[in-house]
């Protein structure tokens, strides 16, 4: 356990010094002032407005983060043979990649809470500024998202370990974990058309049978998008909490046990 | 007492596309004692470094056994009792000396005051105090080489397994390595090591094995067994000659 909690640790250090980081950082911040900027162009629902861009910042300033700093954790570890260092201590194969995945999860909690913290903000400043009475915007439900793009971007970091473990190369990495998220993003949509069972349209079996399979191979990462409730103050319900809750944590435990699996073939001559 | 033996051990490498299969070692018995300092010898591409690999279970054997301390080398907890220097060794760009020793630490289970008072003993002894707390991107080729020294002391290792721990090392501190050495032998440390540097081995090495294209050719007692008036180098080259040279 210690060596998970080491690897975890030194990961987290690592990534939270990285410069990308320092660059989405400042490119949050610059949103979230501009944020402030946008809000005054609008007429009404101000804080629906800027509750709604300040989540899109943080789950996209997460998303870059992710990616950036993901890809490159395992095939940088593996092409500089920093892994030497690692594999050499008493620490399994299988450790090594809870334990990144790991440092990786706790670099986007502290990063995520820095920005949700920044993020309210620019709302405060609009609910002060254009009070309204009628407004029914909670900050309960506004925390509620950040936890789950929170959750979401811990699922993407599963995915990138994962692809990692697989591949040595950042790029096809990137790539394979960019489809994942594109698949991801969209394929509740598209299994809601097919569900829909519109007059006059035909779906062929096989069309059918490939969309069941992406929606339940691939993450469904818009369960964990709660912005529009965030926005517009709308309650979530508890029982959808716990399922959501309970599908991130079996998805993520699959996906990274599978990671744990195949590097635990892997040899680094 | 043999605490690391090999037994025939063997290693192909398989080329990604072509399938071409290379044999890196070939059928390596080899053991190494207890206490002793062991020379691991042998021009570039020789095995050296494979074996050290499959020592620290970096990559597994194709055939053979291998041992250290009586239990194979795929249990991790074997790891415990290894200090490991690899070959011009990378560490994290941004952590500092003191986190890669505290990282070193906690990995073999050393509590947190052990990890302080090890921290403090090695950051002396490889004169890295005063940038205990740079990172290690911005150490120099030699200081790095010390810092991974330290690293592989931290949990006071049974056996050390050093790859070319003298190399790239200006004359200062290859004397601090050699110095070392001494002191890990005079401690009762078993150090196995690899180096191309001939004096430095027949100096410290209380028994070397020379490596040639996979095979092993000759395993010396340094002290006993060199023929009178020849040099370990002039060993090193007559089985060098006699194997017929490098493969390709």
């Amino acid at each position: 356990m210690n060596g998970i909690i080491s690897l975890a640790s030194i990961t987290y250090k690592e990534g939270i010094r990285n410069r990308a980081l320092f660059g989405i950082f400042i490119m949050a911040l610059l949103a979230f002032a501009l944020t402030v900027i946008l809000t005054s162009l609008f007429m009404r629902d101000i804080v629906r407005v800027a509750a709604s861009l300040s989540l899109t910042t943080i789950a996209f300033s997460g998303l870059l983060m992710v990616i950036f700093i993901g890809t490159n954790l395992v095939a940088k570890d593996i092409d500089k043979r920093t892994i030497y260092m690692v594999i050499s201590r008493p620490i399994s194969r299988a450790e090594y990649i809870v334990g990144k995945f790991l440092g990786l999860c706790l670099l986007i909690i502290v990063s995520i809470m820095f920005l949700g913290i920044v993020s309210s903000i620019p709302v405060l400043i609009a609910g002060q500024t254009y009070h309204n009475p009628q407004s029914i915007f909670s900050w309960g439900i506004y925390f509620t998202a950040l936890v789950f793009i929170a959750l979401k971007l811990m699922l993407i970091a599963g995915v990138i370990i994962f692809w990692s473990s697989i591949t040595s190369t950042s790029f096809i990495s990137l790539i394979l974990t960019i489809s994942v998220y594109i698949i991801g993003s969209t394929n509740e949509v598209v299994k809601g058309f097919l569900d829909m069972k519109m007059e006059g349209v035909t779906i062929s079996p096989l069309t059918s049978a490939i969309i069941k399979f992406v929606y339940y191979i691939f993450p469904n990462l818009s369960a964990f998008d709660l912005k529009v409730q965030a926005a517009n103050g709308l309650s979530v319900s508890v029982g959808y909490i716990a399922w959501t809750l309970a599908y991130w944590l079996i998805y993520t435990a699959i996906i990274v046990s599978a990671g744990a699996l195949v590097m635990e073939r892997r040899e680094f001559p | 007492m043999p605490l690391i033996e090999m037994d025939s051990l063997s290693k192909v490498f398989t080329k990604d596309f072509t399938k071409k299969k290379v044999c890196a070692l070939n059928s390596l018995t080899l053991e190494v004692l207890e206490g002793e300092v062991f020379g691991f010898l042998g021009p570039n591409g020789a095995g050296k470094s494979t074996t050290i690999k499959l020592l620290l279970h970096l990559i597994r054997p194709t055939s053979g056994r291998l041992s250290i301390d009586g239990k194979a080398a795929n249990d991790k907890n074997v790891r415990r009792m290894i200090g490991y220097l690899p070959e011009n060794p990378y560490f994290y760009d941004h952590l500092s000396a003191k986190e890669l020793l505290w990282f070193g630490g906690k990995s073999c289970d050393l509590n947190h005051d052990s990890i302080l008072q090890r921290t403090d003993t090695l950051l002396q002894m490889f004169d890295l105090t005063d940038a205990e707390n740079r990172p290690l991107r911005s150490y120099s080729k030699g200081m790095v080489q010390r810092a991974g020294l330290a690293l592989a002391l931290i949990h006071d290792p049974k056996i050390l397994i050093l790859d070319e721990p003298m190399s790239g090392l200006d004359p200062m501190g290859r004397k601090k390595v050699f110095d070392l050495i001494l002191r890990l032998k005079e401690e009762g440390k078993t150090v196995f090591f690899s180096s191309h540097i001939l004096h430095d081995i027949e100096r410290l090495c209380d028994r070397a094995a020379i490596l040639i294209n996979g095979s092993l050719v000759r395993s010396i007692h340094v002290k006993k067994d060199l023929p009178s008036g020849k040099t370990l180098e002039e060993v090193f080259f007559e089985e060098v000659s006699r194997s017929g040279g490098l493969r390709e």
